[in-house]
Order: C-alpha cells, then sequence, then structure tokens
C-alpha cells in the first residue's frame, strides 16, 4: 500500500513476503545469516543463493532493486576478496612475484566470501524493501519483549522510535524547504573547498534545530494533554498476530537451515573427486 | 508507586460512581498569569463560566492571551491568582491534573507537531492507550472519533500525505478517543487554509449539537465565531466584549479597535449601509442575498444590461520582464514506483507589471511550478546529465518545456542561475522559519552578499537600509537585534526584506499571509502592493484563500492536476463557481452571494472584490452610491 509509505526503500507490492508477520522476517533474516556463516562449502552457499532467489520472486520485488542495494557496498566486496586473494595462505601455489604469493585456496575462499556476503546484503535489503518502517519497529519491539523483564523500558523505546519514524518525512521535508529558500537567496552548497561547504550548511542548520526544538516542544504538550505519563501502565491498541501464511515460511526456514546442516555433513558424497575444491 | 496506585484508584472511581453532570463545565475566577515578573499580565483579571453543552468563541488578535487562557484551562500553565476549574476538578491540584486532562481536550495549532504514530489509527490510539483503556474499546474509539471528523477512509494512512485540513481533524480524532467533555480547539484553524478551516469548525460545531459536547474555539477569524453561541473578544489579557456574534459583529469600530477584523461579509453590510440601504448584520452569504432580495422588492431592480467588463488588460506587446511557460511537465521520482507526475503540459504567460495569483489545493503542482520560475527545480534540459529521450519511430516526441524569463532561457545550460534568482526573488511559505542568523542585518544581506560579490560596506548597508525600511520597519531599531526577538509578523518582513534586498524583477511568494491574523494579512497585502510596481515589476502570489485573490489580484490562473484549468482575471474565474467547488476549491464570499441572488432571479456582475461587490449592488437598488 503507497500510503503506508514514509521513507526509506520500502517496495509497495501486496506479495506473500510483504504480508508476512515483520517478527517471522526478522527472525527468518536472522537465520538466514546464520545458515551463510555455518554454510561450509559451495553447496550450501548454493542452497543459500537458491533460497534468496524464491524469496525474491515470491515478493515480486524487480531484481534490479535488490541489487542497487549490493552497489553501496561493491568497494567493499572488491578490497575485502583481493586482500583474501594475496593474504590466504594455502598448499597450491598458482603465481608468485616477490613476496605476493596467490594460492588456489585464496582464489576459492574469496570467491566464496564475495558470495557470502553479496547474499547477506541482498537478504537485509529484502526485509527493507518489503516492510514498511513502521511495521519493523512494531516487530523489533515485539522482539525485544524478553528486555521488560529486566525493567527495560522497552515501551518508552519503542515510542521514541515511533515518534521518530513520524518526524522524519516532516523533517526531511523541512529540510528541502529550507535548503530550497537559501538557494532562493543565492546559496551554493556544492561549490568551494570543504571549509566552504561546511560554513555554507549553517543557515540551513540553525531553522532546521530551531524547528526541531519548537515541534518537540510542542508535541510534549500535545502528549501530555492527551493524558501521556511514561509511568503509566499503558495499553497498546495493535497486535501483531501469526497467520497461516506465518506457518509456512517458519516450516521453509527450518527445511531450509536442516538442508545446510546437511549439505555440511554429507555433501562430499555429492561427487567426491571436486569436493577439495569447493569445500572452505 | 504509591503515586500510580493513587491514579489507577481514580480511574475506577470514574468508571462506576455516577457523579452528577456539573452545569459549568469549564469555569475561571479572576485568573491572572504572567510569563515572567518583569512582563505584563499575559492574562489579567479573566471571570469567565462555561456552561455544559455551551458552544463558545474566544476571539482575539495575536498575543491577546486568548491562548495563554486555553493553557490555563487544560493545566500546561498554572494560575497566579484566581481560579480555574474544569468539570470539577482543578488543574493546578496534581491529583485532579489527570481528571482535568480526560474530561478537557485541547488541540493546537500545528497539526504536524500533534502526531505521534506514522499511521491514522495509531495516532488516534495514544490518548486512549495512555489510560490503559482495553484493546476493544480502543477500536470501538477509533470508529467513533474518525467517523465524527469524517475521516474513516483514512484509517490506514500516513498522515504526512493529508491536507492541512485532514490532518487537524485527525489531531481532533485522537483528542475525542480520550472522550473529554469539553473541546478546546486552540487556534487549530490558523495554519489551515479557508478550506480546512471551514472543515475544522464544521466538526466542532457538529460534536456541539450532535454530542452535546462543550466546545471552546480560540480563534482570530471572526468569521468562525458564526458557528458559536456566544463570543467573547479578548485584549491585552482582558475579556472585552461578549455576547452573541451577532452583537458582536455589529459594533465593527470598536473590534478594529481590538485589531479584530470584520468578515468581508460585514465589511460589505457596513458599506450598504453606509448607502442608505437598510440592511441588517448578516453572517452568511444566502442571509444577506435574502435581505437584498427584500430590498429589490421595494426599491426595484437594475438588471444590468450585459455581463461585467474586467478592465483590460494592458497587452501592449511584449515587455522585458514577461515570463513565458511552455508545455511544462515534471514527474517527482521518475523511474521509482514512487513516480507522481507533479506537472503536465503547463502553458502560462505572466506579463511584466501584473499582480498574478496563482490557485491550487495542496498538491495540485502549484508549488512545483513555481519552484521552476527561478530554477530551483531546473528544466530537463538544463540538467548536468541530460539525456536526449529515446523516440520510438512513428511517434512525435513529447514536446519539450520552455521557460523564458527576461532574457534569461532556462532549459539553457549555460544560463547564469545566480543572476537569475537575484532577479526573481522567491520568497516560501512561513518564511520567518528560515532566518537563521544572530543579527537582522546579517540575514537580511546574506542573499546581497551571495548575489552582488564584491560589494562595499557602505553599499550593502545602503541596500539592507533600503529593504528594510521598504517593508515598513524601521531599521535602526531592528537591524541590531536578533531576528528571533521579533514578533510574528516582523519576523517575517524581516524574511521578506532578505528577499528583496537584491531589488527582484519578480517577486513570487507562496502563501504569503499564511498563519497571521488578519490585521496581519491585510498588512501584508499592502505591503505587497507598495512593492508592486516600486521595487517589483512583477508579484506572482500562490494563495488558497480567495478572498486575497479577488482583492489583490489582476489575473490569477487555477491549478489543478498538474494542468492549467483555468486563467484570467479573478472576475472571470470567480463567475465560474461550480466548476471551482467541482475541483474542490473555494470562491470568494462575493461570488457566494452573487451565486445566492443569481437563485433569487437577481443577476448580478461584479469584479468580486467587498468594494465591487457593494458598488453593483448599491446601483442596482438604486442607492445612492458614496461607497
Amino acid at each position: 500500500m503507497l500510503n503506508d509509505v514514509t521513507f526509506g526503500q520500502y517496495y509497495p507490492a501486496n506479495s506473500f513476503i510483504h504480508r508476512l508477520d515483520p517478527r517471522i522476517k526478522l527472525l527468518f533474516l536472522i537465520a538466514y545469516i546464520v545458515m551463510l556463516f555455518v554454510a561450509n562449502s559451495f553447496y550450501g552457499l548454493a542452497l543459500c543463493g537458491l533460497i534468496l532467489f524464491i524469496t525474491i520472486i515470491a515478493a515480486r520485488v524487480p531484481f534490479g532493486s535488490v541489487m542497487r542495494s549490493v552497489k553501496g557496498i561493491i568497494f567493499i566486496l572488491v578490497f575485502t576478496s583481493l586482500l583474501n586473494v594475496f593474504f590466504q595462505k594455502g598448499t597450491n601455489l598458482l603465481w608468485q612475484w616477490g613476496i605476493i604469493k596467490i594460492y588456489t585456496e585464496g582464489i576459492i575462499f574469496s570467491v566464496f566470501l564475495t558470495f557470502r556476503l553479496f547474499f547477506l546484503v541482498m537478504g537485509s535489503a529484502l526485509l527493507t524493501l518489503t516492510t514498511t518502517p513502521v511495521n519493523l519497529t512494531d516487530g523489533m519491539e515485539s522482539l525485544l519483549f524478553p528486555l521488560k523483564l529486566i525493567k527495560v523500558p522497552v515501551h518508552v523505546l519503542a515510542l521514541v522510535m515511533s515518534i521518530a519514524l513520524r518526524f522524519i518525512p516532516t523533517l526531511m521535508d523541512e529540510t528541502n524547504r529550507i535548503i530550497a529558500a537559501q538557494k532562493a537567496r543565492g546559496a551554493s552548497f556544492d561549490t568551494g573547498n570543504i571549509f566552504k561547504r561546511v560554513k555554507a550548511i549553517v543557515p540551513v542548520l540553525i531553522p532546521l534545530i530551531l524547528s526541531a526544538f519548537r515541534r518537540a516542544d510542542e508535541l510534549g504538550d500535545a502528549m501530555d494533554v492527551r493524558c501521556y505519563a511514561s509511568s503509566k501502565k499503558r495499553t497498546k491498541y495493535k497486535k501483531l498476530r501469526f497467520a497461516p501464511r506465518d506457518i509456512v515460511a517458519v516450516v521453509f526456514a527450518a527445511v531450509m537451515i536442516a538442508g545446510v546442516i546437511l549439505l555440511n555433513i554429507y555433501g562430499y558424497r555429492i561427487c567426491p573427486q571436486i569436493y577439495p575444491y569447493v569445500v572452505i | 508507586m504509591k503515586k500510580r496506585k493513587v491514579k489507577a484508584d481514580n480511574c475506577i472511581e470514574k468508571a462506576e460512581e455516577v457523579k452528577p453532570l456539573p452545569d459549568v463545565a469549564v469555569k475561571l475566577n479572576c485568573v491572572s498569569f504572567s510569563y515572567s515578573e518583569e512582563q505584563p499580565y499575559a492574562v489579567k483579571d479573566v471571570t469567565l463560566e462555561v456552561k455544559r453543552g455551551e458552544f463558545i468563541a474566544v476571539l482575539g488578535h495575536n498575543g491577546s492571551g486568548k491562548s495563554t487562557l486555553a493553557r490555563l484551562i487544560c493545566g500546561l500553565l498554572t494560575a497566579d491568582k484566581g481560579s480555574v476549574e474544569v468539570w470539577g476538578y482543578n488543574p493546578a491540584v496534581r491529583s485532579q491534573l489527570g481528571a482535568v486532562r480526560e474530561h478537557a481536550g485541547v488541540v493546537f495549532q500545528n497539526p504536524d507537531n500533534q502526531m505521534v504514530a506514522s499511521i491514522v489509527e495509531d495516532d488516534v490510539a495514544f490518548g486512549p492507550e495512555n489510560l490503559g483503556v482495553p484493546r476493544e474499546e480502543i477500536g470501538r474509539r477509533i470508529d467513533w472519533a474518525l467517523s465524527a471528523v469524517g475521516m474513516e477512509k483514512y484509517r490506514h494512512s500516513t498522515p504526512t500525505r493529508l491536507s492541512g485540513g485532514q490532518k487537524q481533524r485527525i489531531a481532533v480524532a485522537g483528542v475525542l478517543a480520550i472522550k473529554p467533555d469539553v473541546l478546546i480547539l486552540d487556534e487549530s484553524t490558523a495554519m489551515l487554509d479557508p478550506k480546512g478551516r471551514r472543515e475544522v469548525t464544521e466538526v466542532a460545531a457538529r460534536l456541539n449539537r450532535e454530542e452535546g459536547m462543550t466546545v471552546i474555539l480560540i480563534t482570530h477569524f471572526m468569521d468562525e465565531a458564526l458557528l458559536a453561541d456566544r463570543a467573547v473578544v479578548m485584549n491585552r489579557g482582558e475579556i472585552a466584549l461578549q455576547g452573541a456574534p451577532k452583537e458582536i459583529f455589529g459594533r465593527g469600530e470598536e473590534l478594529e479597535s481590538y485589531n479584530l477584523c470584520l468578515p468581508e461579509i460585514g465589511v460589505i453590510c457596513n458599506k450598504l449601509r453606509a448607502a442608505g440601504i437598510p440592511v441588517e448584520e448578516a453572517l452568511e452569504p444566502a442571509e444577506l442575498a435574502r435581505q437584498i432580495e427584500a430590498q429589490a422588492q421595494t426599491r426595484g431592480f437594475k438588471t444590468p444590461s450585459s455581463g461585467y467588463m474586467s478592465a483590460p488588460i494592458e497587452q501592449n506587446g511584449a515587455k522585458e520582464w514577461d515570463i513565458d511557460v511552455q508545455n511544462l511537465t515534471y514527474t517527482y521520482s521518475a523511474k521509482s514506483p514512487f513516480a507522481s507526475k507533479a506537472l503536465n503540459g503547463v502553458n502560462l504567460h505572466i506579463s511584466q507589471g501584473e499582480f498574478f495569483g496563482i490557485i491550487g489545493h495542496t498538491g495540485s503542482g502549484k508549488s512545483t511550478l513555481v519552484q521552476h520560475l527561478n530554477a530551483l527545480i531546473k528544466l530537463p534540459k538544463a540538467q548536468k546529465r541530460y539525456k536526449k529521450p529515446r523516440v520510438k519511430k512513428g511517434r512525435t516526441p513529447p514536446p519539450e518545456s520552455v521557460i523564458k524569463i527576461g532574457g534569461y532561457n532556462l532549459a539553457d545550460k549555460k544560463c547564469d542561475w545566480q543572476a537569475l534568482r537575484a532577479d526573481v526573488g522567491m520568497v516560501f511559505q512561513y518564511p520567518e522559519y528560515q532566518l537563521f542568523a544572530e543579527r537582522v542585518f546579517d540575514d537580511v544581506a546574506f542573499g546581497l552578499k551571495n548575489f552582488r560579490k564584491g560589494l562595499s560596506k557602505e553599499e550593502v548597508e545602503q541596500a539592507v537600509r533600503e529593504s528594510i525600511t521598504a517593508v515598513g520597519l524601521n531599521y535602526e531599531e531592528v537591524y541590531d537585534k536578533s531576528p528571533f526577538d521579533l514578533s510574528g509578523g516582523q519576523k517575517r518582513r524581516v524574511a521578506i526584506a532578505g528577499v528583496i534586498v537584491t531589488k527582484p524583477r519578480i517577486l513570487v511568494l507562496d502563501e504569503p499571509a499564511a498563519g497571521l491574523d488578519p490585521i496581519g494579512k491585510r498588512e501584508i497585502m499592502k505591503l505587497l502592493h507598495r512593492l508592486h510596481g516600486d521595487w517589483c515589476k512583477t508579484v506572482i502570489i500562490v494563495s488558497h484563500d480567495m478572498d486575497e485573490i479577488a482583492e489583490n489580484c489582476t489575473r490569477a490562473c487555477v491549478v489543478s492536476n498538474g494542468e492549467i484549468f483555468a486563467c484570467g482575471s479573478p472576475a472571470e474565474l470567480f463567475s465560474r463557481a461550480e466548476e471551482l467547488y467541482a475541483l474542490g476549491l473555494d470562491v470568494p464570499v462575493t461570488a457566494k452571494i452573487c451565486g445566492e441572488l443569481a437563485k433569487r432571479g437577481l443577476p448580478l456582475n461584479c469584479d468580486y472584490t467587498s468594494q465591487g461587490f457593494a458598488a453593483a449592488v448599491i446601483s442596482a437598488l438604486g442607492g445612492e452610491s458614496n461607497a
């Protein structure tokens, strides 16, 4: 639903994945990350890739928007894999130039690592693409429930998060308006050296901070008047509820975890000849 | 721990014990309050009783103490002297404060700053959640509160995408969900456009009528007081006048002395009376039309022979600073799932010397349009990464967007943007929120220093002095002050001074009078007329306020759904009232009265200013025209 979008990279659609309980999605992501790190061979990794592929299809999110999330970390990805190629020691020396030695194991490991990070980022992106920030906070609040037992004020934290989410679009609009207004008065934000640029931000920052304080002040009054007191026992109107589709997701996750573990243990039986090149 | 228990007990008490309803909902007895010891009393010796089920309007100019009154009632402030009682509880006593807030709900000015959640129903649920109301009951309350304000359809929407009036109605629903007995609207309409204002006040009136809710409406717009049983006028912290709205309206001059403005309809009544046509104080267009009809029966009614001739607009060829917009199309977040077309093939010509109005509701594309005028949004061809769009064979390419202003071609990459922005000044909505410098002088000089590098100190001072004087402020008095120490109206003037300091040829203002009280509005419009023709050749205002457009503009256009719906003189535009209603827009009150008269077979032609309307009525009724 387009209406629910506040900001971020949420991709509006009405798919199976979109409708899943946010808690399930969060837990599934955690499980997926664990799988990625537990998998000890390309077999396991391939299974992880397959899981990602299935989820993307089920989420009806264009492949391009998932790939776009990888763009941001492409530098880190290249850098770490190069480091691994050069520094991973092994037995099978391929190439040597001075102290730089490249082993077969190094190349295999760096390819493995690249895929692992790739899947990890894409999996996380899929969560934010299919879950609205509001749902995400609701899910997190619900999952943080155990902290209540050790007297962490979870509902206050949740309220803080919810208010922050609520005001991000408002303050973004405000920032854009102030920038436009100062531009109309001849301010330029993209020329000059670093000092000039920092100085150019002052006419934006000061009105923005003042406005944030003014808003906070008024919001405080409005909350007071609406009977808010942090010490009081509150009820919660919206409760997350599990639906049958959530069970489907849990079963799927369980099967996949089992699959990764089985591949870890019995993977060598698939094709013993190439196994040394597949395992890490 | 102990405190919590007391609160809980209170709750149960309220539910079980059926208290007799008090006759007096809110009682203020000789209440005085001052924000600090050096300052004069913001509220002084106010004694006021609001009966259960009463609807009262508290009127007053900015700084008259009317908002302080609301804060005293709901216990955000505590009176220095005197006593306050709400539904039998005293907000000054800590243990009763909770009860006061359960009985009296307040809606404030800025709807954006009253919402805690990103989804409407979650926000409405906030109050009852705080009171520990059970889940199912909260659901019922949300249903009730949203239907009471007519926003059921938006239950799952996010408030940021709604119009001001809709947001404010959500804020009202948020307060209603607490089930208060007294609803206080503390200038809740000040930031809204006329349509939003009407939406909110109608909700308040309906709650009063149907649910028997006690309503205290605090406002500086006199026409809102029409709905109330009783109006209270505040001046300098004291109650200056009270009585039925009609009585109060009859005392025009006295009201002026309290810095209040009669609504247009009251001004028209006064003008008719001055011309010897005995009309009573009318509050609604239909009422005035009925009175004019009664007069017409005794005096006769001269039906105007031909249609109204608006003064011909000078069209003697192109002038230096004409604005020419052709095929302007703009899409926000193109190539994303959120892509939305803000402008679709806009053609517009504004001649040098016009006082031009742009009308349209929230999201119609009018802001996008004006931001193109000084290249805050650049045309596609002027952007760095412009690629010629690929066109399939056999299809005509979409026409290119063109904007030409004076000698500037805005579709040209090499256009001198800084020079353009110095020549086309742009004042945004609530420009006072963009002030940042420590001194008024520096703030006003900011634009000048950016645009005209290498000016001597004296030249800068000269220009700043002229521009501060031009906006009607005393240079010596303000230049060294912090802009944040000025009053609201003064801040806005300083902000305008900061734009006109470069002596722009064209001045564009987005809602220049938004949020000001009527006197402030009038002053700002006077200021713009002074600037027009003197400092700036062309003035363009974006506005929702149709009376403002009718009274001030030579020509105006209506933007709807990213297209120009109509363009012409106010007289031409407002004669198409039905079509404007269909777009969700309003028409000036004069046009409404004309409509009512036409229904009664008394057609009238005028330019829809209150002056012109009164003159037309007087001449039709054969009265002496000394207006």
